[in-house]
Formats: structure tokens, C-alpha cells, sequence
């Protein structure tokens, strides 16, 4: 299977916090990989880094075998093919959705505007907020919300997307229909990597997934195995928290 | 310690064109000063809002640090000292280069003095703006300054709107000082109006008046297009005079 990131014990900290203590992770082209595991064990920050949102303090994270870190490297090129999905949604507040939509086409990968447009309008199709087109993102609810950020961020072509949470700020009433368009993005194939605590749709999705614990790498492999037999006293006992 | 009503109405009537010429003047260099002031702002408030990050190249990083050390000393020295004094020193300091006249070198004093307070206003208005929203367009590859101009900057400007719009009503009145580089605006007219007919008192009470109702028309119509810009709806924040 092709590669898309290979992560070389990757170390970051937060003054004398350390937030990851050396990351050895491969995540695999149609590969839909969760990331599970308490709050504060370096979930986001893992996804950030691979953003370069936070940068690593040491160690390698390739892409496609180019390392990411290196000065030649395109950061925005880069950036705009490696999709991030916030808990907090982040969309521009003083534009349209359409906008939100249409902006970084047009500044980063050129597009013109008419093109921008009809891209921005598929996208939001598929995730079901055509009709919001010209809504402000503050009249909004927070499924709505989520969902014009996934098109925001499926606008820009993704090679793969980062989902940090996407569902944890949203009342639970809004829950399904953000999972249902992450479920429908992983019909389609795109390779992602997901923050969750929903264990039941990480098991149905996953093909891959990750108890992180203390900045570390606990436990890895099929949803069956880390989400049912777990091996590891601490995945036990994180999992003892959720009814799987 | 008495004001003569009559003396007043007579000595504005006699110098009317002379008052009216202070006042365009007045009212020209501080709405000169307030925009210059906020477009260089904008410029130095963004170069202030800079981070060093830790991948930066030798070079990108160089300008980063130039850039910040430039605009920090900047703000320290034009807010740290009069504009009087930054009148006199720079008109006299740079005529050699430039050939100015004491207009433009008012215009242009006034307008980087102003962009001193207005780099300020900028800073904590992209500050007020939430890191999310910033690193949202950084996720889509957006540069820095892109981040900037189309969502932080808009959004910035609009929050710190009533302080932006103080600065106009500051420099109504601080355009005066100008009158050093004997730019005749309101202040250096009424000077020369009370040189000829020695009834300070009342001449500056004109002046006084005049200033006031300038400020208050600027005042006002700084709120109309606050209220505007939100959409119709009433706002608490009035204008500050400072
Ligand atoms: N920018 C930051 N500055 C300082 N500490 C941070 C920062 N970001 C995260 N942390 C700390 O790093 C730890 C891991 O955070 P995070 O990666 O967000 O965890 P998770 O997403 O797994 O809940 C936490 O203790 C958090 O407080
Ligand atoms: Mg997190």
C-alpha cells in the first residue's frame, strides 16, 4: 500500500511540556485511520503537526517521501492538499458560505472565480448545504457549520483530510448528520484521519485505529482488535469508559 | 473676565473667509491624516502581528525580525514624543531630500504620526479576532498575508471601528499643533486673526466653538456608519473624545 505520510519519531512540546514523545506512524493511501484516547494525550497537536499548524520540535513527517519540514518545501501548496477539519468549525465570519468556499481556490490554486463557483457549489451539494449558500456563518447551527467547513475544505481537492473532533462542539441532535457526510466522504474514498470519541462510528468506518496515551502510540490495528481485544491494560481501561 | 457677545459676532463676520480657510485646512489634514494614518497602520499593524515561525527561511526570517524591530521602534518613538516636535525635526531633517513644503510636510507628517496609534488599533483588533479563524485559512494555504487581507483585516477593522474613528476626532484637534510649520489651518488662522485685533478671548472662543462642531460632526457621522455597518442596529459605543 502507498504511503501517504510516514512520521519518524516526531517529538513536540509546549515549553517543558511534552505533548508527543516520539511518533512512529505510517497512514496508508484509502486508508481511514482513527485516532483514539483521553483528553490531553496529543491528539490534536499530532494533527496539527501533520498541518504544520504546530511544528514538530524534532523528528521527520514525510509526504509522499518529501519531508515537510524542509525550507524548499511549499507550505501553502502543501497545506491545501492536506484538508483540516476543526471542532470548532473556524469558518470566516465576514463572508458568505459560498465564499468560505470559494476564497482559497481562487488564491491558492488559481482557479477563477466562475470555475471557484461552480467547484464550491458541488461541493456544498454534497454535503448538503447548497441552500445556505449565501448564509452568514453566524446564523447558522453547529451541524451547519461543520458541514460548510467539510466543503470548504473538499473544495480545495484534498489528497487526504485531518478531522479533529468534528463532532465534539455539536449538540448531540447534530451529531448524525456531520457523521453522515464524513461517512459519505469515506465511501468515495478519501483517505482521512479522524479525532473521535464516537466509538461506534469509528468501528464502522475505521480501517485502522490508534489509542494514543501520554503523547505516545498505546496501541494500534483493526477497530476489532484495539476497540474489542484490546491487548493493553491503558486501552482497557480508556475503553472501559465507552459502551463499544 | 468678560466675553463680549457682540465683539465676538463682529470679529467672525470681519474674518469669515479667513475661518472658513482654517476649517477646509483643518478638516483636509485630518481626514488625511486619519486615512494615510490607517493604511500605513494597517501595513505596520499587520507586519506587528507577524509570527516567527520555526521553519521560516534564513531570509524570510530576517525580514520578520527586521520587520518587527522596525515597527516596535516606530510606535515608540512617534507615540513617545509630540507631534510638534516631529513636525519641526522632520520637515527641517528631510527638506533637503524631499523640497518640501510646509503642506505636504504637514500632510505626511500627520498621516505617519497617525499610523503610529493606528498600528496599535489594528494589532488589537486582529487580535480580538479568535486563532481559529486564522489558522482555518492557513489549513487551506492561504499565506500570511492573504489570512490578512481577506478574513482577519475585515473583521479587525470592523471591531475596531470606534477607536479608528477616534482618531479622526483626535486629529481635528491635534492638526493644530501644525500650525508650527505655519500650515494655516484653523489654529494658525485664529492665531493670526487675534495678532491683529488683540481680542484673544473672544477669537479663541470662536475657534473653541468651531472645533466643537466639527469634532461633534465627525462624531456623528462616525456613529451613523457604525450603525450602519451593523446592520441597522443601534450601538452602545459613542465616540470618545480623547
Ligand atoms: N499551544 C499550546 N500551548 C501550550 N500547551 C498546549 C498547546 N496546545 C496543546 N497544549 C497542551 O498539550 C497537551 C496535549 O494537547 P492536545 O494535543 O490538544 O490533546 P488532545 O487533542 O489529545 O486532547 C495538553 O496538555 C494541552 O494543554
Ligand atoms: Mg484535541
Amino acid at each position: 500500500m502507498e504511503e501517504i505520510f510516514k512520521i519518524e519519531n516526531l517529538t513536540k512540546n509546549f515549553k517543558s511540556l511534552e505533548v508527543l514523545k516520539g511518533i512512529d506512524l505510517s497512514i496508508y493511501k484509502n486508508e481511514v485511520l482513527t485516532i483514539i484516547g483521553s483528553s490531553g494525550c496529543g491528539k490534536s497537536t499530532l494533527l496539527r503537526c501533520l498541518n504544520l499548524l504546530e511544528y514538530p520540535d524534532s523528528g521527520k513527517i514525510y509526504y509522499h517521501g518529501l519531508d515537510i519540514m524542509d525550507p524548499n518545501m511549499n507550505v501553502n501548496k502543501y497545506r491545501s492538499k492536506v484538508g483540516m477539519v476543526f471542532q470548532n468549525f473556524n469558518l470566516f465570519n465576514n463572508m458568505s458560505i459560498l465564499d468560505n468556499c470559494v476564497i482559497g481556490q481562487i488564491n491558492v490554486l488559481k482557479r477563477n472565480k466562475e470555475e471557484a463557483t461552480k467547484i464550491a457549489i458541488e461541493r456544498l451539494k454534497d454535503v448538503g448545504m447548497l441552500d445556505f449558500k449565501d448564509a452568514r456563518s453566524t446564523t447558522l447551527s453547529g451541524g451547519q457549520k461543520q458541514r460548510a467547513a467539510i466543503a470548504r475544505t473538499l473544495c480545495m481537492d484534498p489528497e487526504v483530510i485531518l478531522l479533529d473532533e468534528p463532532t465534539s462542539a455539536l449538540d448531540p441532535e447534530m451529531v448524525g448528520e456531520v457523521l453522515d457526510v464524513i461517512l459519505k466522504l469515506v465511501k468515495k474514498g478519501i483517505p482521512m484521519v479522524i479525532v473521535t470519541h464516537e466509538m461506534l462510528f469509528a468501528k464502522e468506518v475505521s480501517n485502522r485505529i490508534i489509542f494514543m496515551d501520554e503523547g505516545r502510540i498505546v496501541e494500534q490495528g483493526s477497530p476489532l482488535d484495539v476497540l474489542e481485544n484490546p491487548k493493553q491494560e491503558r486501552t482497557k481501561q480508556f475503553l472501559s469508559r465507552y459502551l463499544v | 473676565m468678560k466675553i463680549d457677545f457682540s465683539i465676538l459676532i463682529n470679529i467672525f463676520n470681519r474674518n469669515i473667509s479667513l475661518f472658513i480657510h482654517g476649517i477646509k485646512i483643518t478638516c483636509l489634514f485630518a481626514i488625511v491624516g486619519t486615512v494615510g494614518g490607517l493604511i500605513l497602520g494597517l501595513l505596520l499593524g499587520g507586519i506587528r502581528a507577524l509570527k516567527v515561525e520555526k521553519n521560516d527561511r534564513g531570509i524570510s526570517k530576517f525580514f520578520k525580525v527586521i520587520g518587527l524591530a522596525f515597527t516596535r521602534f516606530y510606535i515608540w518613538v512617534f507615540r513617545g514624543t509630540p507631534m510638534m516636535v516631529q513636525a519641526i525635526f522632520l520637515y527641517y531633517f528631510l527638506k533637503p531630500v524631499f523640497h518640501w513644503n510646509s503642506f505636504t510636510a504637514g500632510l505626511i507628517i500627520i498621516s505617519i504620526n497617525t499610523a503610529a496609534y493606528m498600528a496599535e488599533i489594528v494589532r488589537s483588533g486582529i487580535q480580538s479576532i479568535d486563532n481559529g479563524q486564522f489558522e482555518a485559512c492557513r489549513s487551506i494555504g492561504l499565506t500570511f498575508f492573504q489570512s490578512l487581507r481577506y478574513v482577519i483585516l475585515p473583521q479587525a477593522i470592523k471591531n475596531s471601528f470606534p477607536s479608528i474613528g477616534n482618531q479622526l476626532i483626535v486629529n481635528i484637534k491635534d492638526s493644530s499643533m501644525l500650525n508650527v510649520l505655519s500650515v494655516t489651518e484653523l489654529f494658525f488662522q485664529t492665531s493670526s486673526i487675534a495678532g491683529s485685533n488683540y481680542r484673544y478671548i473672544e477669537t479663541y472662543l470662536i475657534a473653541a466653538i468651531i472645533y466643537l462642531l466639527l469634532t461633534s460632526l465627525a462624531s456623528a457621522i462616525l456613529n451613523a456608519i457604525e450603525r450602519k455597518m451593523n446592520g441597522g442596529k443601534k450601538v452602545k459605543t459613542s465616540m470618545e473624545f480623547s
